[in-house]
């Protein structure tokens, strides 16, 4: 068959279905644009810590990684010669014992919210809402006084308890789990199912895909918080990664900038495969169908 | 003994009375249906013989025990709901087997349990599928499952078939007529669908506005409704309703003069109450032919609306002079145009009500 014959095959329609269109074109330009903006900043920081000093930057620069064992021998001297080991277990456990607190605490508190009428039930969500609207520079110095006079100055309650009261991931959760059909519940508590156990077996496995994403803003948010631990837990041995790398960036530092980048790398990276790994969590979820239809 | 005895149950929400002094008793093994249009309270008793509605005033025994502050999950019953209301994260095995997981069964027995339900509705196939794999019919089977590995003694159904398709809504229903005789276990169930309640209730109760309105055996309802209510509510098409004026009262007849009619006419009737002027006539479509003799005294001219032609039948929906609609059956006949003709009431059909819509029976 010659080309002209195939060519008299195809549809005509299909080819009409995609026509050039300069609007089409102007997006994806602008898409591009802004995603170079934003992936940029990572992948100079990817580039200047796997190369040899100054490479990146000199006369000739290269945009692309040029010494893989480079960069492993500064993270090597990272991990070995300071206490950045030891500021990523901190920041772990920092992380994961508020992410826990926030997932029971939230998911409690926003099961009795969406689910059941109490007394007095609008005036203390309405409380917690308000508290939304507080900035944090407000609360900051309250609450590093009563930690204070807790006692818990320079310990990991302190770091960890005042932030497991999230009054967004309440909100968040509440609004999941209102939309758990009232059939279910009053199904389960026919079935035999106490009030703990209608929120283990049927609220909380259903609100899963909003738990793993406050999970992972979570996770966003603790990993990245510099202001708290740095006023509550001023003492080394419970520096976060966060402090850390800001002693790295701090003026007297005598870090040269790609030892300062790769601290920097090493920080960005658990958030980066945490987002990874549960992104697509998020996306499979699970089927809210067990309803009509 | 009644295994389920109502009393005086009453229950507002605010100012509205939603049930109104309720008393009902129903017997070991019945299949009990509460039929009645939408807001007429019958979910609401269904609800609150589970025991997912409290009680407001009155009582509910359940063989013998009065359950109105016992927990819903220990008054032994099993209820169905609408929307299924199926766990969308299990699969239709752990659907089942909820229940006996929290009552902390052994597996072995659970396996057991959860396989004879599935055994009883075909569902074997079915078990290690989720909710959202599985069609309408089959979604309600494994409700249905979920309530039977209970061993309830009684099984409550909230309008189960709505949700389905006519063709599987008349499978469904035979299968739940199978199920219960099967069973035998007492089962009540709530719809707004009077051909549905005819065919699987043993008992049917009607209800309407909080109250209710007659309960008895579905052809009793029909042939002996206790006021107009239940004679429009049952049968479809509707009963026709006509007033009339009560002409002459004799021992053994009255004379009606029905508001349309050409004649007055004679209906055998012992007993009337001779204050009565005004009446209610009601008629079933069975009893309303087509004539061709217009001076009969039953008969009445009416003009052809329009019609519904279902081949082994055919209803003929006309207006009476007055603006009455009045609904004529014709079995068999095909309807070849035309607008005029002449509709004959057989008497023997015609049931009296007053005008608050009571029935008026003739003394036996």
């Amino acid at each position: 068959m010659t080309a002209e014959a195939i060519t008299a095959y195809s549809n005509p329609a299909r080819a009409v279905a995609l026509p050039f269109s300069g609007w089409a074109l102007l997006k994806w330009i602008t898409a591009a644009c802004i995603a170079i903006v934003a992936v940029f900043p990572i992948w100079w920081m990817v580039n200047v810590v796997f190369a040899e000093p100054g490479t990146p930057v000199s006369l000739n620069p290269r945009l692309y990684p040029t010494s893989f064992s480079a960069g492993i021998s500064k993270i090597l001297m990272i991990m070995q010669e300071t206490d950045y080991m030891k500021a990523y277990y901190v920041s772990v456990a920092y992380s994961l014992l508020t992410i826990a607190g926030v997932l029971i605490i939230g998911s409690m508190a926003a099961f009795e919210f969406a689910l059941f009428e109490f007394p007095g039930k609008r005036i203390l969500f309405a409380t917690v809402m308000l508290s939304l609207m507080v900035p944090t520079a407000v609360t900051i110095i309250p609450t590093y006084l009563l930690t204070a006079s807790l006692g818990w100055l320079n310990t990991m309650q302190g770091l960890v308890v005042p932030g497991l009261a999230s009054a967004f991931g309440l909100f968040m959760l509440i609004q999941f789990m209102k939309t758990i059909p009232r059939d279910m519940i009053e199904a389960a508590r026919l079935d035999g199912a106490s009030h703990f156990q209608l929120y283990r077996y049927i609220a909380l496995p259903l609100s899963k895909n909003a738990l793993v994403t406050l999970a992972i803003l979570t996770f966003m948010k603790t990993w990245g918080n510099f202001m708290w631990p740095l006023i509550v837990a001023p003492s080394p041995e419970l520096y976060t990664v966060g402090q850390v790398v800001g002693l790295f960036n701090s003026p007297y530092s005598h870090q040269t900038v790609d030892i300062v980048m790769t601290a920097n790398l090493l920080a960005a990276l658990p958030p980066l495969l945490f987002f990874l790994i549960f992104q697509r969590k998020i996306v499979e979820g699970i089927a809210m169908s067990g309803s009509k239809g | 003994m009644a295994q389920l005895e109502i009393t005086n149950v009453s229950k507002s929400y605010g100012a509205v009375n939603v049930l109104k002094n309720i008393n009902l008793e129903i017997s070991s093994g019945e299949f009990v249906v509460f039929v009645g249009p939408s807001g007429c309270g019958k979910s609401t008793l269904l609800r609150m013989i589970s025991g997912l509605e409290d009680i407001g005033t009155g009582q509910i025994r359940l063989n013998g025990q009065v359950v109105n502050a016992v927990d819903p999950a220990r008054r032994g019953v099993a209820m169905v709901f609408q929307s299924y209301a199926l766990y969308p994260h299990m699969t239709a095995f752990e659907n089942m087997a909820f229940s006996l997981m929290i009552a902390k069964e052994k597996k072995a027995r659970i396996k057991e349990k959860v396989e004879r339900a599935a055994n009883i509705l075909r569902l074997e196939h079915l078990l290690q599928r989720r909710p959202g794999e599985l069609s309408g019919g089959q979604k309600q089977r494994v409700a249905i499952g979920r309530a039977i590995v209970r061993e309830p003694k009684v099984f409550l159904f909230d309008e189960p078939l709505s949700n389905l398709d006519t063709e599987l809504r008349v499978q469904m229903r035979a299968e739940l007529i199978q199920l219960h005789d099967k069973l035998k276990t007492t089962m009540i169930y709530v719809t707004h669908d009077q051909v549905e309640a005819m065919t699987l209730a043993d008992k049917m109760v009607v209800m309407h506005g909080g109250v209710i309105q007659q309960c008895g055996r579905p052809l009793d309802l029909y042939d002996d409704p206790a006021n107009k209510f239940v004679a429009g509510f049952i049968g479809s098409p509707r009963m026709n309703f006509m007033d009339a004026d009560v002409a002459r009262v004799e021992s053994d007849h009255i004379t009606l003069a029905v508001t349309g009619a050409l004649k007055q006419f004679d209906l055998p009737f012992r007993g009337f109450d001779s204050s009565l002027r005004k009446v209610q006539v009601g008629i079933r479509t069975e009893y309303v032919g087509l004539s061709e003799d217009a001076d009969s005294a039953v008969s009445l001219p009416a003009t052809v609306a329009f019609v519904e032609e279902l081949g082994d039948v055919t209803y003929m929906h006309t207006d009476l002079p007055n603006g009455e609609r009045l609904v004529v059956r014709s079995n068999g006949g095909r309807y070849r145009g035309g607008k005029e003709c002449v509709a004959q009431l057989d008497t023997t059909g015609i049931l009296l009500f007053d005008e608050a819509g009571e029935r008026i029976r003739s003394a036996s």
